[in-house]
């Protein structure tokens, strides 16, 4: 996948609303493979519904998004589970990992599909995160800024085309958030991918290529 | 780290709800199961000894009235009367009796005692395809004139049990009948022969004495006028004899119908009846039972909700988020067959003894576990469909 273009799109829920300044909302916009993108929002401009609608497990939007000319609306299950494991990598906000599983557990749930790691490498990952020793702990148990990293080396556990990181650093220190920035820079690099990346305040560590504001 | 997936969905699951589901199921499929067994085994009951498949006739005659008598040929079926009858739900298929048209004399010798009986005597013939004599050397070559007939197996209680004991004659056995010295002696057009006769069965559908149809064409063109006359008797091929819808008929159209295979018909409808009342009380039990499974089911996917569309945001397609719970219905439903066929199975070896007095030939159990097997494919199905959509119905979050 190269590109994935945004044509006037607009959540339902600001249909017929004073359209407020936008880069991104009611816009041409596209995301050109291999490139890095911030953007950069306030709390509900549809940050978060932005990546829902490009990960496609939302639709309540009017205008069109397309990859490399296809209507998104138009993909299957299967063209979407296909593209789950190989062209985007999503970090969701809220993360969603499952609690009851152990930190390794989550990750191997995403990386047994894909089989992108080894085990080697994932525990590497951990290590380089400073979560080494919370391999087999349940996520349950861990606190937010450990569910971060978790959920971090669990994005990176496929190959992409497009990094789509929900406020990836949120919960991170700068320290912290240094190193997602080079994991994310060297796994993006290595595969030619995009980063797309949303914002509050605490941006993710990185030069980007273009800066938009939602 | 296997089946992670089974670790994360096994959540909620609810015992209890499973095992009463199981219960129920299994109770219903069993009463369906044995029921269908049960009516298979009881059923040859009603049936001839001599017919080899299952099959029902009854043979009618109009109704001889005093009125009816004097207008003439009214005891005859003619073609329209015949073809209605066909036309009926119930009948499967006519046959008809082609009476002799000339006069026979039976001559059968008794034996070493030299006596001889001699008696006026009668032939009809039927389409073989009626005729529950199995293996009977039923041909007539007019270049060696032997005459095969079957007669009504009363006859020979008649003479065994009544004539026989009180005359000081010779008992006579099924086996000894075809060894006894029979003619025949036929008279008509002037034609004056006698013929050697044998008898090669006993019916205990047909109350007369038949002969084949070939050799009855054949006397009446020697003997007679050609034979080509309206039957008198007609015998038919009724789906469920004891069918009200048949005795309306009859009655409506004055015919008469012969013989008590009418009782032990009724008999087997009632049986037909009372089995499907059964197996009706074992299907509703069983469908209660799978909407139970399907609440289940439902509430199980409704509290894993999040879970699931977890799992689809990973990239895991809804086949194989549904796997898991479609292994587990296939595992509980496959146990609840299996274990039905073995309660029935066991109920069978109660009561096949109380019925060892009819002397019921070995029926297979096939029919009725295919039953179970369709049943339980028919809710699976259903179980597995409804997983399905539930889990696809996950894949859009709607605001």
């Amino acid at each position: 996948m190269q590109q994935i273009n945004i044509n006037n799109a607009l959540p339902a829920v600001f249909a017929g609303r004073e359209p407020e300044p936008s880069q991104v909302w009611q816009c041409q916009l596209t995301f050109q493979r291999g490139k890095r993108y911030l953007i950069v929002a306030d709390s509900g401009t549809g940050k978060s519904s932005l990546c829902s609608y490009i990960y496609g497990y939302r639709r309540d939007y009017s205008g069109i998004i397309d990859f490399d000319g296809t209507d998104t609306r138009m993909l299957s299950i299967p063209q979407w589970c296909e593209l789950r494991k190989q062209s985007l990598a999503y970090l969701p906000q809220e993360m969603r990992l499952f609690p009851e599983l152990t930190a390794l557990e989550n990750v191997w749930l995403k990386n047994q599909l894909t089989n992108h790691k080894t085990r080697e490498e994932i525990e590497n990952l951990f290590e380089v995160m400073g979560i080494a020793d919370k391999l087999h702990s349940p996520v349950a148990r861990l606190s937010i800024g450990q569910q971060q990293r978790v959920a971090i080396v669990r994005t990176l556990c496929q190959p992409a085309d497009f990094f789509i990181l929900d406020e990836p650093v949120s919960h991170l220190d700068a320290d912290n958030n240094k190193i997602v920035a080079g994991l994310f820079a060297d796994a993006a690099a290595q595969m030619g991918a995009a980063i797309v990346v949303t914002s509050v305040g605490n941006h993710l560590a990185l030069n980007y290529d273009v800066e938009l504001k939602l | 780290m296997k089946n992670l997936l089974w670790k994360l969905l096994r959540k909620h699951i609810s015992p209890a709800q499973l095992i009463g589901f199981s219960i129920a199921n299994l109770v219903g499929l069993t009463i369906v199961i044995l029921a269908v067994q049960f009516y298979n085994d009881v059923k040859p009951v009603f049936n001839d000894d001599e017919s080899f498949i299952r099959k029902d006739y009854i043979v009618i005659t109009r109704t001889v009235t005093g009125v009816g008598a004097m207008m003439g040929n009214s005891s005859e079926f003619d073609d329209a009367a015949i073809a209605d009858i066909e036309a009926q739900p119930w009948c499967r298929k006519v046959g008809r009796f082609t009476n002799s048209e000339f006069s026979i004399y039976a001559t059968v010798g008794l034996g070493d005692s030299g006596r001889a009986m001699r008696s006026q005597f009668f032939f009809e013939a039927i389409p073989t395809d009626f005729i529950d004599v199995a293996d009977a050397d039923w041909e007539f070559d007019p270049a060696h004139p032997e005459v095969p007939v079957i007669v009504s197996r009363d006859y020979l209680s008649l003479y065994n049990f009544g004539f026989a004991a009180t005359q000081g004659l010779p008992r006579i056995s099924e086996g000894q009948v075809g060894n006894i010295p029979l003619a025949f002696t036929f008279s008509g057009n002037g034609i004056n022969e006698v013929m050697p006769g044998r008898i090669v069965g006993f019916s205990n559908r047909l109350n007369t004495v038949i002969v084949p149809e070939e050799f009855m064409k054949w006397a009446n063109q020697r003997y007679g006028n050609g034979g080509n006359g309206n039957p008198l008797r007609l015998i038919i091929e009724v789906n469920s004899p004891g069918d009200v819808k048949i005795e309306q008929y009859m009655a409506d159209h004055r015919y008469d119908v012969a013989g008590d295979k009418n009782q032990s018909s009724k008999a087997s409808y009632f049986l037909t009846v009372i089995v499907s009342i059964v197996i009706a009380v074992g299907i509703v039990i069983s469908l209660l039972s799978f909407f139970v499974l399907m609440l289940s089911i439902y509430l199980l996917l409704q509290k894993n909700t999040q879970r699931l569309r977890d799992l689809l945001l990973l990239g895991y397609s809804p086949a194989q988020v549904s796997r898991s719970y479609v292994i587990m219905v296939l595992a509980i439903n496959g146990a609840v067959l299996i274990l039905a066929i073995v309660l029935m199975l066991i109920a069978r070896a109660h009561y096949l003894p109380m019925l060892e007095a009819f002397e019921l030939p070995r029926v297979s159990v096939l029919p009725a576990i295919i039953t179970g097997f369709v049943i339980m494919a028919l809710i699976t199905i259903g179980n597995i469909i409804a997983i399905r959509r539930k889990v696809a119905s996950l894949w859009l979050l709607t605001k």
